[in-house]
Formats: structure tokens, C-alpha cells, sequence
């Protein structure tokens, strides 16, 4: 019963919300409106279970003394502080403004711009001509790259002016992602798409029951 | 010598990266920004609203992508101010809502708009897709109230609002998957018309939407901000970014040049 009742209610629910897509009948429409806000109440529900998940895992770590125990603490002195400033005084309360724009903000920002250094790095590295393959993916990321700044059509300008073309490092790099890069990409969301139809379909069917959790 | 150039120590990469970035805004160099094609589309599709009408604007990132979209945004708002245009903004990201909150405040003050009025706020909701799916019954069953917990119902902005229906346009900023949710669930459901402003990361994933004209049209990154700022001729950080961009952008050729004469000599000595 425990995998019976959920089993048969996706069925259930998976059929009516495919019908509800076809049928412009009042029914039919009034089925989806109430499915679509009582899924609202899922998403708050999935926030509190992460806010739990982070916090027992946490406290896994105090107890088992894992590595690096200790930020756990730093976890929960940040997690405490949003919390008691954010809940009972709202999102635009100075404090909590403040917090976010002098701690939150700058660290976050902080540890996305790192990226630059190693994409740098790793770009140096990985972009070698070893094949021809490789050779093909270093050129073209060398036009995009310098398509994608004002820098490239600067130097195509001033050094290949005499071709009698304008901002052609530009005009690269657009050919490059409306052609190769969105033939490639739409093959990839067709492939997707059919892929996530049959698992949908599966999944209704009661084929797929991995999402219960669990062995069989 | 060929060894030590192949093989550089990246601590001296991250240096150069370090210098290209400070040295460029030490001196504010300016370089001349060319407008693309999907940016002036979205600008175009903005600029030809008529006065009144109502536009959408999803501040779908966090602070780790400030630096590319906090300009685009900006640039969206003053000419949605400038051109008496609606503007109901929201966010899918939780940790977009002071973000977005703050930066909306900023502008509204400068351009004198109204909130209430000219602007309306609703803050965050979790759950995106159905967030998006629910608005596109009513948006007052989504958003009950604006952010200061203000009932939609009392917000003059809102007052002929009820669903995407009186939406002319939604601007989705986003440094993830989110464009392609407003696309599957708003704008195939709903024919909500859509443009977007993405990292530079996310640029080759939308050009498949633009095709379809799914896309109104595109902001990409940094450049795409810049291109939107000199649209709306208010150059402001997407002018300055771009400029620092594109010394690295620059460092990081010269440098992949560099390693591949030295790779490239190093082994016709080897094979010799």
C-alpha cells in the first residue's frame, strides 16, 4: 500500500494534468487552475526541508568532528542572524539590508570572480593544438572571445581595415553561435525533450519508481 | 626556456589577470561598443511600447552575478521610466529580492517614478515553475502582496492586472535555467511575449529561442549590458566593465598564442 497509493495518484494526477492540456472544456480548466496552486504550497514546503537538511547536516558535522568542523558554526551564526533579523522585521529592514549588501554581496561576488583566475589558467593549459580537433576548438574560442569585447572589432578595424569589412571579429563570433552553436544546441534540446517525454511517460506508467526512494 | 613557457606556473597567469583587470581601471579607458543585432531588437521592442503599457521584469540572479546584470536591469528601468512604461517587478531567486528591491528603489528615486504607481515590487516566491504557471492564472494568486505587504488590490499599478493577459512584455534577468522555464511555461502556455538578459556564460544556450522568436531579443553579459546602456545613453558600469573585459579577454589570447608557438616549436624539436 505504502507504493500502491503513490503510484496510482501519479498515474492519477500525470493523466488528468496531460488532458487538461488539450480540453478548453470549464472542467477541464478549473482541474489545472486548482492543481497549479495547490502545487504552490509544495515550494515553500521544499525550502523549509533544505533549511532542515542544512541544518541536521550541520550538526552532523559538530558531532562527528569532521574536517573543517568549525564552519559549521560560522553556517549557523549566519544562518540565526538572517533569520532573526529577516522573519519578524521583514526583507527591507535596514539591518538586514545592510548585512546583505556589506557581507552577503561582496562574498558572493567574491567567489564567482574567482573564476576568472583559473578559467584564465585552465584556458592557458587546455587550449594546446595537440590535434585537430583541438586546433578547432582553439580557434573558434579565440573568436568568440575576442568577438565577445569591443577589443576584437577595435583591432579587426584598425589592423585589417584595408579588407574593406567593419567589425568582422564581431560578425565571427555572431555566424559562430547562430550557426554551428545553435545546430548543436538544438540538437541537444530535441534530444532532451525526447528524453524527458518518455521518462514522463514511464514515470505515469509506474515503470520508473526510482523517485519513491527506496529498493523494490 | 620553450619548458617554462609551456609549463608556466599559474600563480604568474593569475597576476597578469590581477594587472589586466586593475591597470584598465586605473586609466577608464573607453573603447567603442557596436550594438547587436538581438540587444536592439529588445531595446526596439521596449522603445515601440506605447505609453501605459505594462512590462514584466524577473530579477532571476544573486549577488554572484551582480556585476553582469545589475546593469542591464539598471538600463531596462530607466527607459521603462523614461517611456511611461508599467513596470512589475519580481524574482524567482531568493536571494535576488534585496538586490533587486535596492536597485529598484535607486532608479525610481533618479528618475522620479512612483512606487505604487509607476512600479510595483513583489518580491520572491519559491517554487519557479509553478510560480510561473500560477501567475499565468492570476498573478494576485501568486503575489498577494508586494513586497512591503502592501495587498495587490490596493496597488494602483495592479488594478487592471490580473494574469499575463495585460503583460506586453516580460524581461527575465537570469544567471541560470530560468529563461527557458518563462519560455516553456509562460510564453508556449501563455504567449507571454519574452526577452531576456543572461550571463555571458548562458549566451549559447538562448540563440536557439532568438531563432524561434521565442526571444524578443537578447542581452548577453557584460557586452550586452554595455550595448543597452549606449542605447538608452546612460553609460554607466556595463561601459566600464567591458573595457576592463576586454584586457583580459586580450591577456587571455595573447597568453593561449604565446603557449602554443613555444608548445608547437618545443615539439618539431622534439620530432627533429
Amino acid at each position: 500500500m505504502k507504493r500502491q497509493i503513490p503510484l496510482a495518484l501519479c498515474f492519477l494526477f500525470g493523466v488528468v494534468m496531460i488532458f487538461t492540456q488539450f480540453s478548453p472544456h470549464p472542467v477541464s480548466k478549473s482541474i489545472y487552475e486548482r492543481v497549479i496552486s495547490g502545487a504552490l504550497i509544495i515550494g515553500p514546503f521544499a525550502l523549509v526541508l533544505a533549511t532542515i537538511t542544512l541544518i541536521q547536516t550541520h550538526i552532523n558535522r559538530i558531532q562527528r568532528r569532521t574536517e573543517h568542523w568549525g564552519y559549521s558554526f560560522v553556517v549557523f551564526a549566519g544562518l540565526i542572524t538572517m533569520v532573526a533579523i529577516g522573519v519578524p522585521f521583514g526583507p527591507e529592514n535596514p539591518v538586514f539590508v545592510w548585512l546583505y549588501t556589506n557581507v552577503q554581496v561582496p562574498m558572493d561576488a567574491t567567489m564567482f570572480s574567482l573564476l576568472a583566475f583559473f578559467i584564465a589558467s585552465a584556458a592557458y593549459r587546455a587550449f594546446r593544438a595537440r590535434s585537430t580537433e583541438a586546433t578547432l576548438l582553439l580557434v573558434t574560442a579565440l573568436i568568440v572571445m575576442l568577438g565577445n569585447v569591443p577589443v576584437g572589432d577595435l583591432i579587426w578595424n584598425t589592423i585589417l581595415s584595408w579588407t574593406g569589412f567593419e567589425n568582422q571579429a564581431s560578425a565571427a563570433r555572431g555566424w559562430i553561435l547562430d550557426n554551428p552553436n545553435l545546430s548543436a544546441r538544438r540538437g541537444i534540446i530535441l534530444g532532451v525533450s525526447l528524453g524527458v517525454i518518455s521518462q514522463s511517460i514511464r514515470i505515469i506508467l509506474g515503470i520508473e519508481r526510482s523517485y519513491l526512494g527506496g529498493g523494490d | 626556456m620553450l619548458t617554462r613557457i609551456v609549463n608556466m606556473d599559474r600563480r604568474y597567469v593569475f597576476i597578469l589577470v590581477a594587472l589586466a583587470v586593475i591597470i584598465p581601471m586605473l586609466f577608464s579607458v573607453s573603447l567603442p561598443v557596436s550594438i547587436s543585432q538581438p540587444t536592439q531588437n529588445l531595446y526596439d521592442y521596449i522603445e515601440n511600447l506605447p505609453a501605459g503599457s505594462t512590462i514584466m521584469l524577473a530579477f532571476d540572479y544573486g549577488p554572484s552575478s551582480l556585476a553582469e546584470l545589475n546593469p542591464m536591469a539598471r538600463a531596462i528601468l530607466i527607459q521603462c521610466f523614461r517611456n511611461d512604461i508599467k513596470v512589475i517587478a519580481l524574482t524567482l531567486y531568493a536571494d535576488g529580492t534585496t538586490l533587486a528591491s535596492t536597485l529598484i528603489k535607486e532608479v525610481a528615486e533618479e528618475a522620479q517614478a512612483v512606487d505604487g504607481e509607476d512600479y510595483v515590487f513583489l518580491g520572491f516566491r519559491p517554487g519557479a515553475t509553478q510560480v510561473i504557471l500560477g501567475m499565468g492564472t492570476e498573478i494576485a494568486g501568486v503575489f498577494e502582496t508586494d513586497l512591503s505587504g502592501k495587498p495587490l488590490s490596493e496597488i494602483p499599478i495592479m488594478k487592471n492586472i490580473v494574469n499575463y493577459d495585460q503583460i506586453d512584455l516580460l524581461v527575465d534577468l537570469a544567471s541560470s535555467a530560468t529563461p527557458d522555464a518563462w519560455i516553456i511555461y509562460a510564453n508556449v502556455q501563455y504567449g507571454l511575449k519574452i526577452g531576456a538578459g543572461v550571463t555571458g556564460v548562458m549566451i549559447s544556450q538562448m540563440f536557439p529561442y532568438l531563432q524561434t522568436g521565442q526571444l524578443v531579443g537578447l542581452m548577453s553579459g557584460i557586452l550586452g549590458a554595455a550595448e543597452y546602456e549606449n542605447l538608452v545613453d546612460v553609460p554607466d558600469k556595463g561601459m566600464q566593465w567591458i573595457n576592463v573585459e576586454s584586457f583580459v579577454h586580450l591577456l587571455i589570447v595573447l597568453l593561449v598564442v604565446i603557449g602554443n608557438i613555444a608548445y608547437l616549436i618545443q615539439r618539431e624539436r622534439e620530432e627533429s
